[in-house]
């Protein structure tokens, strides 16, 4: 697949671009906070319609049109026309602020596939990204709540369904919470009907666990095929030296874990590969009403894919709490790069390659490993402040841009 | 400069209502304001009589004109009396109604278990439901609830509260769009869930 159009209105810096895109590697040069991340930010949204820097969409409003259009109702709009399976496309998501009370204003999104408003979940993974950007380290040394968001929009591109049942799933989970939370205050008298009747939470435990098996049971395959083909890239990476493991641990774990294992130590992989979906919500169930009497104490759901983890582990030494920096860097350019295999074989598309400022981070040996992973994909969009960073003669093949407040100029070949 | 207070009564009024926000609210009571009296004075006899004049059938709690106790399809001695329809609005009862494929009775639940709204099984008609099943008649239940999470957890709740009585229940087929409301599906997606329904497991 790649992308032949993109046209940005009110979306951060640009008031307004157009841009036809080469079907290549392009390399987008520019000085500081000229835009480069906001364009891959701008290709990467129509995969995942959720920004992969920040969780406020109207952040990626254009501030000088909000300001200017007080009271008004301001448009930040993003269309790409891309090629996939042969055949064109346009996706089309418009961010629409409208005045709402006295002085506030709300944001709200619409989707357009192929020019009809389609809701949210049936229009991510129409077209496919994967975005490599150097704080992307965070996957792998911040919070689980990074890791569990890398999983969610990963797996989202290439499994329509996920979207919808992962947001049935927190639905169900505000739920149960609220109920748990009524049955608790009900125990300690503090208020006496509020919906709280401990009879019902037998069906919100069984909503529950019928939502958060399935991502359980997408969460092992896509982790395992993920691991698969990263670990063999990072092996070529680190020349053979390392052995890379992505430890998925999902809070309710579906695995009986034999007597007196049960703080399985991290470094034995797990084996979850044999597990039926019917099994997972069986023993999900289960555990919920074990842990019944707890939860009610505690007003709130303390299992389930909510608050799964996810480990990468190089020679069986955990990368979030003893990886080197270097260490890091070539465990996530090895996942990155998986994760474009991975998309290629669930949809028989390669995903658009979108790189930010990855090549100051890396040393020139993982610069021509990059580059040579990168050959076999369909389109790439690099960015950078340096164009020497790169390798003269692939610069020389590439397709270079130069973005300057907000204009993008293509550099004529020398010579 | 502060609204006048009836101005600002009716706009608070307003805001309450679904769907609406403060922007709307304000709109409709200033229209309400230029309109002529004959409008508003007709706005308040609707309203009145929307309390007044209609009322809830005893049996099924679906509408009917106040004063009576049975709403319109109870009362048919054509409708099959050992099926039951349930549903979440009476709105849902219309929407039935009009595909023509469908002779049992209803009862409307006014709503679907929520604890985030603190509504539970107290606060919708399900009790009144397993007073209907106890006197024996009916055979078989058709879940017609929304396909939504709240819908297929209330009607899994329901099914499960019914199990002693050795019923059929059944489950609209999946032709509705999921998340979708029954009251906005069409005629011939309705009659094909209709007929396909399936066993509840
Ligand atoms: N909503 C917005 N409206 C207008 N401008 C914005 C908005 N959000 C960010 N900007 C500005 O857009 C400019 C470009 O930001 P961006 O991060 O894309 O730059 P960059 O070219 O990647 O820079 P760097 O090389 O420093 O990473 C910045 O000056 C930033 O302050
Ligand atoms: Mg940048
Ligand atoms: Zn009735």
């Amino acid at each position: 697949m790649y992308l032949k159009h993109i046209s940005l209105t009110n979306f951060r810096n640009f008031t307004r671009l157009d841009l036809d895109f080469p079907r290549r590697v392009i390399v987008l040069v520019g000085s500081n906070a000229q835009g480069k991340t906001s364009l891959l930010e701008a290709v990467y949204y129509m995969a995942a319609f959720t920004s992969f820097q920040t969780h406020s969409d109207r952040q990626l409003v254009n501030f000088l049109a909000a300001r200017e259009a007080r009271k008004q109702v301001v448009v930040g709009r993003l269309v790409i026309d891309y090629q996939r399976a042969k055949s064109d496309h346009r996706l089309e998501a418009r961010l629409i602020m409208e005045p709402s009370g006295v002085n506030g204003m709300r944001l709200r999104k619409e989707v357009l596939v192929d020019e009809v408003k389609r809701p949210l979940h049936d229009s991510i993974g129409k077209f496919n990204a994967v975005i490599f950007v150097p704080q992307m380290s965070q996957i792998l040394e911040g919070s689980p709540e990074e890791r569990r968001r890398y999983l969610n929009l990963t797996i989202s591109q290439t499994n329509p369904a996920y979207v919808r049942t992962l947001s049935e799933y927190n639905q169900a989970l505000s739920q149960r919470n609220a109920l748990l939370k009524a049955l608790n205050d009900r125990r300690s008298g503090a208020s006496a009907s509020n919906g709280g009747n401990a009879q019902q939470l037998g069906v919100w435990d069984e909503a529950l666990a019928r939502l958060g098996a399935k991502i359980i049971l997408w969460r092992i395959q896509a982790v395992q095929e993920i691991e698969r083909l990263a670990a063999r890239i990072h092996h070529e990476l680190t020349r053979g030296k390392e052995v890379l493991r992505l430890s998925y641990q999902p809070a309710y774990d579906p695995l009986p874990k034999p007597q007196g294992q049960l703080g399985l130590e991290m470094d034995t992989p797990v084996d979850r590969s044999g597990l039926e979906l019917e099994d997972i919500r069986e023993g999900f169930i289960e555990s919920l009403t074990r842990l019944r009497k707890e939860e009610i104490a505690r007003g709130m759901t303390t299992i389930g894919p909510h608050r799964d983890e996810l480990r990468f582990l190089a020679n069986s030494v955990d990368l979030g709490h003893y990886g080197s920096r270097g260490q890091i860097r070539t465990a996530l350019l090895a996942v990155k790069m998986a994760e474009v295999h991975w998309m290629k074989e669930h949809t028989g598309e390669w995903p658009l390659i979108l790189l930010d400022e990855v090549m100051a981070e890396l040393d020139l040996e993982r610069r021509a490993d990059l580059i040579k992973y990168l050959g076999e994909s369909e389109q790439v969009l690099f960015t950078t402040t340096d164009l020497n960073l790169f390798p003269a003669e692939f610069a020389a093949k590439a397709v270079i841009w130069d973005l300057k407040d907000g204009n993008v100029s293509r550099r004529k070949a020398k010579g | 400069m502060l609204l006048p207070e009836p101005i600002q009564k009716l706009i608070n009024a307003f805001e309450r209502l679904p769907g609406i926000g403060p922007k709307s609210a304000s709109r409709l009571a200033f229209f309400l304001l230029r309109a002529e009296a004959s409008f508003s004075d007709d706005l308040a006899e609707a309203l009145t009589d929307l309390k007044n004049k209609v009322s809830f059938c005893e049996e099924c709690f679906n509408i009917t004109m106040a004063g009576r106790k049975l709403c319109e399809v109870c009362e048919s001695p054509e409708r099959d009396d050992d099926v039951i329809c349930i549903v979440e609005e009476a709105l849902d009862v219309l929407a039935l109604e009009r595909t023509g494929g469908y002779f049992g009775k209803y009862h409307v639940l006014h709503g679907v278990l929520s604890p985030i709204e603190g509504i539970g099984p107290e606060d919708i008609k399900i009790g009144p439901l397993v007073e209907r099943v106890k006197k024996g008649e009916i055979k078989e239940i058709i879940m017609a609830t929304n396909p939504s999470m709240e819908g297929d957890t209330t009607a899994l709740y329901i099914q499960q509260l019914l199990e002693p009585y050795n019923l059929r229940i059944t489950r609209l087929a999946r032709g509705l769009p999921v998340g979708g409301d029954l009251e906005y599906a069409d005629q011939n997606t309705l009659l094909r869930a209709l007929s396909g329904r399936q066993e509840m497991d």
